[in-house]
């Protein structure tokens, strides 16, 4: 520690501080416009300007001076003062002064530093910059006019989130930012750079001119989409999410975005949000009131319930909230007597529901989102790790540049993670992953690299008998890798001081389930790497609540159906009465032939949703509900985390939240008084669900709460077989874009102005056979089915093997697969 | 590697078996990125655009930084240059002597100004602050070689003297 005085205080600091720093520990606030507290210090400003008495007097800058035992600093001496303002002059000699149209004003630190300095007059004339303004893109507006030259824009696209669209561009006067030959911005749109911008030149076009920043009122919550959990903070006017706030102390990720949660928000306002509940009469879905809608449901949910429960069946979104899960699942398994409730297509959650919960003992990850920054080695399981959660992909991208992990990505194709500094992908064959993480585990069986801790462990001979035939060289081939290759993998693994694996799950993965888990789990308990910090498996659920939808048990238990039997349910005639609240199946769940065969043949469908999905388009009654921004809650993410969601706005329309509309049915069908409120239900929650046994609503507080987790751990061999090719077919893979999450992105404008459409990902070379170039059509053919999808060259993807996002009704890849990890098609153009 | 639309493939069509090589070369030195700029200006004679994302590929540097390294120094140019680079000094001692009629000159019989290069790609013309030789002055250079005590007559000798010059090296 490093003793030194601020202003006549006494302040005591690490001695890697800096002087910034150390006045911000003492409460003293040093102006800046070029520094931020996540990026490197920078000192381009020279807005930070004090004065040390140990230097003679001379003006040195705060943000990136180191301090020194026995310093003493003076921040406010009138010659400091005197500085500022000569830098304020020089910076708005410049700058357009074209605050009463700027988005930025009221939010602008060069527009508050110039009014706290009272920098009323200029010394200096000089003309402004002439730059053309980039309206190339529809997301982020550049307007170089206003730039101060902070930097911070190329250097958070650089250190957090490692695209690098921003540079300095040319020198001295002419100096500017700018991107690659001086274009219109072409990138991922995660919008970071717009959230440092201290001036106006970055902007949201979805927002410009929307509101001024004084008339927002703001609400902190948690984002709907992926399983990350990163907290938002929503910009409301007049009942309306106008946009995301930035606010850089807010969560784990210091208040960093990806794209589909800052510019995604538009969903909850958009036009095609149903307004009233819909009842078809005479083949056609027409308006109706709340009353005979519910009266409509009751009566074929009473009936269901008379006939023994067994005929009615539910398939739920995890977008919901733990409160609104647990009271459905009461609905189904209590007042109506019913097991068959699933969620996710019934794979998508089998690696915690089954697979963690087999061999840890608890339906969740060893890990936390912490984790990422604190180990050393970290094996990534895909690339796609970075589309399916981007902010902890921009955890990974930190934890990589700062603090020098060891990045493996093991992947079948490869992806922006693959570019990280020192970072080694293995590309294998598609599908092959269980037999490798198995070869790894034989390889570090045989060379002795089993911690000494694992033969505590129970069902070790049977792990160990079960490996037999993994041996590296034979499964080489299979996998695509070199036996070199894998056992160089098995140990560096092993003998990495803290390794941390993360699994990415999803709809688009169907191969991430029970067997992958288990077999990276069992790597992980070979290795003693469970329990400590900066160890462990981190396995990330697909949505918002996907590890809370398997905390509140949404998935078949006692003989119930899960997803795929409900829906033969359905097509058998044995499920009478399906309720669908939030999920689409149509588009989401595999095999969309069957599965719209299953819901058209059903009796009664009854759809709750915020828009007429594919799947509410076939529904005899659908009840309109609420966003997320609309209601009160908590969600579960990743690493278990319990966080308030907090309602924004009123409801749109005369939508209903989940849980008002299940409450009631809840209360009606198991004739007893409903929930006073969401905080009951947690109540209720923290009595029935062990995991949450003494967390209270109330004590959630901002941050959460991560749920404790204890388990006896064992050793559960885990089945993987070859993926056996089919001749002249191409090895499809689906998966998660950039952009979007589930279906519901969609409906989010942001998203959709970069990734309106599907499209097939495809090599160079296979490109060059078929005598394909991007945007031309390709006919992909499966045996279940046909659709057309527009080319997308790139070099990541190996010979042989082409990717397609699944988030999309028209053409929607799902006509094309069955569940399977991987679907073989022909390609045609 | 993002899901924003692929980048057009490259109007400029050149053979990037001579800029793989370059990279080959510096491909394990640390701090590689100017001495492979560098050594592609002075194979291509500028630094084409897909020389640039070739770069960026195999070095693993943003394209963008790229960018930003080739505007920031005048050494790199990034549209083709003339066969015959045509400096004038225009410098203080070069000025007193007409080195302004000289200008002139050079810009009317090759029909470019500063800076510009000539639609065959023979020369590009340049005005300079100063060459370093002002007791030549006015001073020209073609290339390397000096042109002392220029007039306009001389002008016209250099320009007919390149004409008949090959334009390969």
């Amino acid at each position: 520690m490093v003793n030194l005085t601020i202003d006549d205080k006494q302040v005591t600091v690490p001695k890697d501080a800096t002087i910034y720093d150390a006045a911000k520990a003492a409460g003293i606030r040093i102006p800046i416009l070029c520094h931020d507290k996540k990026l490197h210090p920078f000192g381009g400003c020279r807005m930070c300007l004090v004065e040390v008495e140990q230097m003679k007097g001379r003006q040195i800058p705060a943000c990136t001076t180191p301090v020194t035992e026995g310093m003493i600093v003076r921040t406010s001496t009138p010659d400091i003062i005197q500085a500022r303002k000569m830098v304020l002059e020089l910076l708005l000699l410049k700058h357009p002064i074209d605050c009463p149209v700027c988005d930025a004003a009221g939010d602008c630190d060069l527009q508050n530093l110039t009014y706290e300095y009272k920098v009323n007059a200029n010394r200096f004339t000089d003309e402004k910059f002439q730059h053309k303004i980039d309206y190339e893109n529809p997301l982020i507006e550049r307007d170089m006019n206003r730039c101060i030259h902070c930097g911070k824009c190329a250097r958070i696209c650089d250190e957090i989130v490692s695209y690098g669209a921003y540079s300095f561009l040319n020198r001295g006067l002419e100096a500017k930012i700018g991107t690659e030959f001086d274009g219109p911005l072409n990138c991922e749109f995660c919008g970071s750079c717009v959230s440092v911008c201290p001036v106006g030149a970055l902007l949201s076009r979805p927002f410009k001119f929307k509101a001024r920043w004084w008339a927002l009122s703001k609400t902190k919550t948690v984002c709907s989409y992926c399983g990350t959990g990163c907290q938002l903070t929503l910009g409301i006017k007049d009942g309306k999410v106008l946009t995301t706030i930035y606010d850089e102390n807010q969560g784990f990720h210091n208040g960093q975005l990806c794209t589909r949660g800052r510019w995604g928000y538009q969903f909850v306002n958009s036009d095609k949000r149903l307004t009233t509940p819909l009842i078809r009469k005479n083949g056609k879905l027409v308006q109706a009131s709340w009353e005979e809608a519910l009266s409509a449901v009751k009566e074929r949910l009473f009936s269901a319930k008379t006939a023994g429960g067994e005929s009615a069946a539910c398939l739920v979104t995890p977008r919901l909230t733990n409160e609104e899960l647990f009271v459905l699942k009461k609905l189904f398994n209590v007042a109506l007597g019913s097991q068959n409730i699933d969620h996710s297509a019934g794979y998508a959650h089998n690696a915690l529901s089954a697979g963690a919960l087999e061999s840890l003992g608890y339906a969740a990850s060893p890990s936390t989102i912490a984790d990422i920054q604190k180990t050393n080695l970290l094996l990534v399981v895909k690339s796609d790790a970075y589309e399916t959660h981007p902010v902890l992909g921009f955890e990974i991208n930190l934890g990589v540049k700062r603090k020098g992990v060891d990045l493996r990505v093991v992947s079948d194709k490869r992806g922006k993670l693959s570019r990280l500094p020192d970072a080694t992908t293995y590309v294998h064959k598609p599908g092959s992953e269980v037999l490798l993480f198995n070869a790894m585990a034989r390889v570090i069986i045989g060379e002795n690299l089993v911690d000494a801790g694992a033969s505590s462990i129970s069902g070790l001979a049977e792990l160990k008998n079960s490996l037999q035939g993994y041996a590296p060289e034979k499964v080489a081939e299979a996998c695509g890798m070199s036996a070199d290759e894998i056992i160089v993998l098995a140990r560096d693994y092993a003998k990495a001081e803290k390794a941390l694996i993360m699994l990415p799950l999803g709809l688009g993965y169907p191969g991430h389930g029970k067997d992958l888990a288990q077999a990276l789990i069992n790597l992980a308990l070979l290795t003693g790497k469970i329990g400590k910090e900066g160890c462990g498996v981190l396995i990330m659920g697909e949505k918002n609540n996907s590890q809370g939808a398997v905390d509140m048990g949404v998935y078949p238990a006692k003989g119930g159906k899960d997803a795929v039997a409900i829906l033969d349910g359905c097509a058998a005639g044995t499920v009478k009465t399906l309720y669908v609240v939030g999920e689409n199946p149509v588009v989401s769940y595999p095999n969309r032939k069957a599965v719209e065969a299953a819901l058209d043949k059903v009796e009664f469908l009854i759809v709750q949703d915020l828009f007429l999905t594919e799947t509410a388009e076939k529904a005899h009654v659908v009840l309109p509900a609420c966003s997320f921004a609309e209601k009160d809650g908590t969600f579960t993410s990743v690493g278990k985390v319990i966080q308030r969601v907090n309602r924004a706005i009123a409801p749109v329309g005369l939508s209903r939240s989940d849980f008002e509309i299940l409450n009631a049915l809840y209360a009606a069908c198991a004739n007893t008084q409903p929930y006073a409120d969401v905080a009951a239900v947690f109540a209720e929650i923290s009595e029935n669900v062990p995991a949450y046994k003494g967390i209270s609503y109330a004590g959630l507080g901002e941050n959460g709460v991560i749920w404790p987790a204890g388990g006896t751990p064992r050793f559960v061999p885990a089945e993987g077989g070859a993926v056996q090719g089919e001749s002249g077919k191409y090895a499809l893979l689906t998966g998660s874009a950039l952009n979007h999450c589930g279906t519901l992105s969609r409906f989010g404008e942001g998203p959709m102005y970069v990734c309106p459409a599907g499209y097939a990902e495809l090599s160079y070379t296979d490109a060059s056979a078929l005598k394909v170039k991007n945007d031309d059509l390709l006919t992909l053919k499966s045996a279940s089915g046909e659709v057309r999808l527009k080319a997308k060259v790139s070099a990541r993807m190996p010979q042989g093997v082409i990717f397609a996002p699944y988030h999309f009704g028209e053409e929607s890849v799902n006509t094309l697969t069955t569940g399977a990890p991987v679907t073989w098609v022909n390609v045609s153009k | 590697m993002s899901n924003a639309p692929a980048e057009q493939t490259p109007t400029e069509e050149i053979d990037l078996a001579a800029a793989n090589h370059i990279i080959d070369k510096y491909l394990t030195l640390h701090g590689n990125l100017m001495p492979v700029l560098q050594g592609i200006q002075d194979e291509y004679g500028y630094v084409p655009k897909p020389t640039i994302d070739l770069v960026a590929e195999r070095l693993n540097v943003y394209p963008s930084q790229i960018f930003g390294v080739l505007t920031f120094y005048a050494q790199f140019h990034l549209k083709p240059r003339g066969r015959y680079i045509i400096r004038v000094c225009v410098g203080t001692a070069c000025h007193v002597q007409g080195a302004s009629r000289i200008v002139e000159t050079f810009f009317d019989k090759l029909h470019i100004g500063h800076a510009e290069t000539s639609p065959d790609l023979r020369y590009t013309f340049e005005k300079v602050a100063c060459l370093g030789a002002c007791g030549m002055a006015p001073l020209a250079m073609v290339n390397d070689a000096t042109y002392g005590s220029m007039t306009v007559q001389k002008v016209e000798q250099i320009i007919a003297d390149y004409n008949q010059r090959p334009m390969k090296k």
